[in-house]
């Protein structure tokens, strides 16, 4: 710890030392403190060069048990009464049927949890600028349509959280991180094609050059030759990133507060069989191949390894203090943020490759991406209508590219007509954590293309 | 804040190995938020930022820096760390400061945060309650009310000095209506830069009433069929199909670097020739506008396309080194953190010779998309995807039976061109877009349009 650790630790202590002067009951301050650098490639050179430093607070002070909050990142003598003040001109509007908590778990009042990765300081512009390149030149390389890599960026952030609260808690957790994204950009006889790919990690001597490479040519080069398909079901493998994306935009459902507000179709059916057999769906923040481990929530409540879904079987809905306190049980760690989140998730994988996956549908589709989800899902119904592209699968084997299709139909249908997962999981980007799957294969899927 | 004596430091220390120019963004935004559930404010925030951004360029490569410490030896240590980075081989002379000038694209009688939250609340408890006895379909009301502001000041190495205040209001109401394991909603999120006075006028009543009445309809509704027909897109927020199909595709952040599908189609025809669309930034009071840009430029009221031609793309500071035209003012960001770009304001496709009764009346089979949800639009392609929230049948030239679950797909350039009718009824509606530089406040427009071919992916065939 630093000393400027120690000045903002002084200073938190003052904020909600103060809240009581206020009229809080009870109050908390949450400080982040974030450094980055990030470098963008284009044409052979280093287009851009961002570094940073930026920091705020958030308090959140409960009266009645309404809880106000306010945030700055002006961080000057006025601090403390703007926070107070603006979070207790909140509560007084706030009239939620609802108590909401500020909580110390008495037997862990100190978490701490540092996971540096130690290799932070190898993030310099000149190494990124390098790889920059390497990667730029590796992509233009792979085959002579591709025409620019229109966008490529390194950047890697690192800082620290504190959380602190009347309650007695102190919580620190700090952790650094590389990302790496790229889109490039291929023409053939007048056919543009745009794909790319990403890389998380926190040791940029542990990226893979060869692979993200072979992936880039995968998701951009292949797609060339793609039309659509004609209207109707198909058996269909989503491809990892695919199948987390959609259901990434009804993950909500899961959530208690939407079931409490009756805003989830799984309210009340905790302990009911809602999919196939096949999918089991694990919350493990803890996670060995997770870049980020996240031991407790922003509420300071310890979290821990459960299954969502088992086996088919919805076995918990994801709680934080006010919706379990509403429903008489015990926080599941999984308020983040305000509001309900999850950390990491791994998704059961099958025993079977992609290639027998193929073998198994015999003749169907390959969804590799889907578009427009903020936009095309229904999240309270679960109905979906997405624009989509892939490729078909011809006797087992992977055929033509497709292009131009949307896929339909209703996510709590989905689930249910998963046949089978594959073994070839991918890590994909959640909202806090990553989410771990692999392919998986769901029968009758409906279909619109304008294919003869 | 900083002195103009610390922003020439700043400005020197930035150019201190060699730049063509060097900006200081300087922003101070503050927003207040209620969110209501069936007529209980379940959330009420307050917020504040204050954060600095400094971009120093050389050719078409820049440096950026950015950092909510205003303190000014911390910033000049910063400006010296981005010249080194930057390792410009020329250097342009520093401007003498010009006076500050200031401006402000907002319309305000009644300052909204002189307004107590609870004054709104109030309205919007109402009109909850009303939604909630309206009908036994309606199950769940959810609305909000969040009003923002900011100054922002513009420094350059060539003399600019400007700064503008915008204060904004959003509203949101939310029907939902329940039949069996069915949800559907109705929505209004109007947006302006109007004052207090916007929410004085705004007939909560009737609006939540379309609300509920659009959410009971949908939930009636069977699913939209699938296949290429005839679309009617209804005016205001249909207007995001040309914000999406087109205006993205329009930037300089894609033409300049070529990836645009409409690079190098200035003077060609883009668009059917009853098409005609501007992004004028300069609606005083309108959601998506601003006088002067995130660079320090005046912005403009530009036509993009004139009866199906090309006219102008959407060029900021890089995007005119990179294009070897003039910066159109329409560099845009969310805040400090990120570097500007080209980005839209109010966008929309101007109005035409039909009326709306007219072009339902010329489709024989189709869909009505009242209302759109939201899209997005890959631009190297140029595939573009929308939802449409309100959707209705149109059987031999009339408006039919609701249906749901639509989305439309398809490429820019190809439904450009098969636009094939345009209304007389103009209307713009408040939206937020997001792309390199951040989430901003961005109007979309259209009077009634018809498109003669469009995929409509539904559920039934």
């Amino acid at each position: 710890m630093d000393s400027n650790t120690e000045d903002i630790k002084k200073l938190m202590t003052e904020i909600i030392g103060k809240a009581k002067e206020y009229g809080f009951d009870e109050a908390a301050c949450h400080y982040s403190d974030n450094e980055s650098i990030n470098i963008d490639i284009l044409n052979g050179e280093v287009s851009s060069y961002e570094n940073s430093r930026d920091s705020g607070f958030t308090f959140k002070g409960l009266k009645n048990g309404q809880m106000g909050t306010c945030g700055t990142n002006v961080i000057d003598d006025d601090t403390a009464d703007y926070l107070l003040s603006g979070a207790m001109e909140n509560c007084g509007v706030l009239d939620d049927d609802d108590p909401d908590f500020i909580y110390c778990d008495p037997d862990h009042k100190e978490l701490s949890f540092s996971q540096l990765s130690g290799a932070y300081d190898k993030n310099t512009y000149d190494r990124f600028k390098e790889l920059g390149l390497k990667i730029e030149k590796a992509i233009l390389d792979i085959d002579p349509c591709v025409k620019a890599v229109d966008y490529l960026s390194i950047s890697a952030s690192i800082g620290p959280t504190i959380m602190m609260n009347t309650k007695g808690l102190y919580a620190f957790t700090d952790s650094d991180g590389i990302t790496i994204f790229a889109g490039a950009r291929a023409e053939k006889d007048g056919v543009v094609k745009s794909g790319g790919h990403f890389w998380i990690g926190n040791d940029i001597d542990k990226f893979d050059l060869d692979s993200f490479i072979d992936k880039v040519s995968d998701n951009l080069i292949t797609k060339f030759g793609a039309s659509s398909v004609r209207s109707g079901s198909y058996d269909t493998i989503f491809k990892s990133d695919a199948f987390v994306s959609l259901f990434a935009a009804f993950f909500g459902n899961f959530s208690s507060f939407a079931m409490q507000k009756g805003l989830s179709l799984l309210a009340g059916k905790q302990g009911t069989k809602i999919a196939s057999d096949t999918l089991t769906i694990r919350e493990v923040p803890m996670y060995e191949k997770a870049l980020n481990k996240i031991p407790f929530d922003s509420e300071g409540v310890l979290t821990y390894e459960k299954a969502i879904i088992d086996k088919g079987v919805f076995s918990t809905a994801l709680y934080n203090l006010k919706t379990a306190y509403k429903d008489g049980i015990k926080s599941t760690g999984n308020g983040f943020g305000g509001n309900i989140g999850v950390s990491n998730i791994v998704i059961t994988p099958g025993e079977k490759d992609f290639d027998a996956l193929m073998e198994t549908v015999g003749n169907g589709l390959i969804i590799t991406e889907v578009s427009g989800l903020h936009a095309g899902v229904n999240a309270v119904s679960g109905d979906f209508s997405l624009l989509s592209e892939g490729f078909v699968i011809e006797n087992g084997k992977k055929g033509r590219p497709v292009e131009q299709i949307t896929i339909s139909g209703n996510f709590y249908d989905l689930i249910k007509n998963i046949t089978e997962l594959g073994n070839d999981v991918e890590n994909n980007l959640g909202s806090r954590g990553e989410v771990f799957c692999p392919s998986v294969i769901i029968k009758g899927v409906n279909v619109a293309g304008d294919g003869r | 804040m900083l002195s103009d004596d610390r922003i020439n430091a700043i400005i020197e220390a930035s150019m201190s190995k060699g730049a063509d120019l060097a900006e200081i963004y300087i922003q101070d935004a503050g927003s207040r938020g209620v969110s209501l559930l069936n007529g209980k404010v379940i959330r009420a925030s307050t917020n504040r930022t204050v954060g600095i951004g400094i971009r120093i360029m050389s050719g078409v490569n820049s440096v950026y820096v950015y950092s909510n410490n205003l303190e000014p030896e911390g910033l000049i240590h910063m400006a010296k760390e981005a010249a080194c980075a930057l390792q410009s081989g020329s250097k342009a002379e520093i401007a003498a400061l010009r006076e500050l000038c200031k401006s402000s694209p907002s319309k305000i009688e009644i300052d909204p945060f002189s307004v107590p939250k609870h004054d709104t609340v109030e309205i919007l408890k109402k009109a909850s309650d009303y939604a909630l006895s309206y009908d036994p379909l309606i199950t769940q009301v959810a609305g909000g009310y969040s009003t923002g502001s900011r100054t922002i000041r513009v420094v350059n190495s060539r003399g600019v000095n400007r700064e503008e205040t915008k204060k904004r209001i959003r509203l949101t109401m939310e029907a939902i209506a329940t039949k069996g394991n069915e949800k559907q909603t109705g929505r209004v999120s109007p947006g302006t830069m109007r004052g207090y006075e916007f929410i004085n006028e705004y007939p909560f009543m009737d609006k939540m009433k379309e609300c509920c009445d659009t959410a009971i309809r949908m939930v009636n509704a069977g699913y939209a069929p699938s296949g290429k027909m005839p679309v009617v897109i209804g005016n205001g927020f249909g207007g995001v199909i040309f914000h999406e199909a087109c205006g993205h595709a329009l930037e300089a952040t894609s033409v300049g670097i070529g990836s645009s599908c409409f690079t190098g189609k200035l003077g060609q025809q883009i668009a059917s020739s009853v098409v005609s669309a501007r992004d004028n930034a300069r609606i005083e009071g309108e959601w998506g506008s601003y006088y002067v840009d995130d660079e320090g430029n005046d912005s403009s009221d530009l036509l993009l396309i004139e009866n199906g031609i090309l006219k102008n793309y959407l060029v900021d500071e890089l995007g005119s080194r990179r294009m070897n035209m003039p910066v159109t003012g329409c560099s845009r960001r969310e805040d400090y953190t990120f570097a500007p770009t080209s980005r839209m304001s109010n966008t929309y496709i101007d109005n035409g010779s039909s009326t709306p009764e007219e072009i339902i009346a010329a489709t024989d089979n189709g869909i009505y998309c009242a209302q759109m949800g939201g899209g997005s639009v890959d631009t190297a392609t140029g595939e573009f995807n929308f939802a449409v929230n309100e959707a209705y049948m149109i059987r031999n030239g009339k408006i039919a039976e609701p249906v749901r679950g639509a989305t439309l797909i398809g490429k820019g350039p190809e439904i450009l061109m098969n636009i094939d009718m345009v209304g007389n009824d103009l209307k713009l509606s408040a939206g937020v877009c997001g792309a390199s530089s951040g989430n901003i406040p961005t109007t979309v427009g259209q009077p009634t349009i018809r498109v003669s071919s469009i995929l409509v992916g539904g559920r039934e065939e």
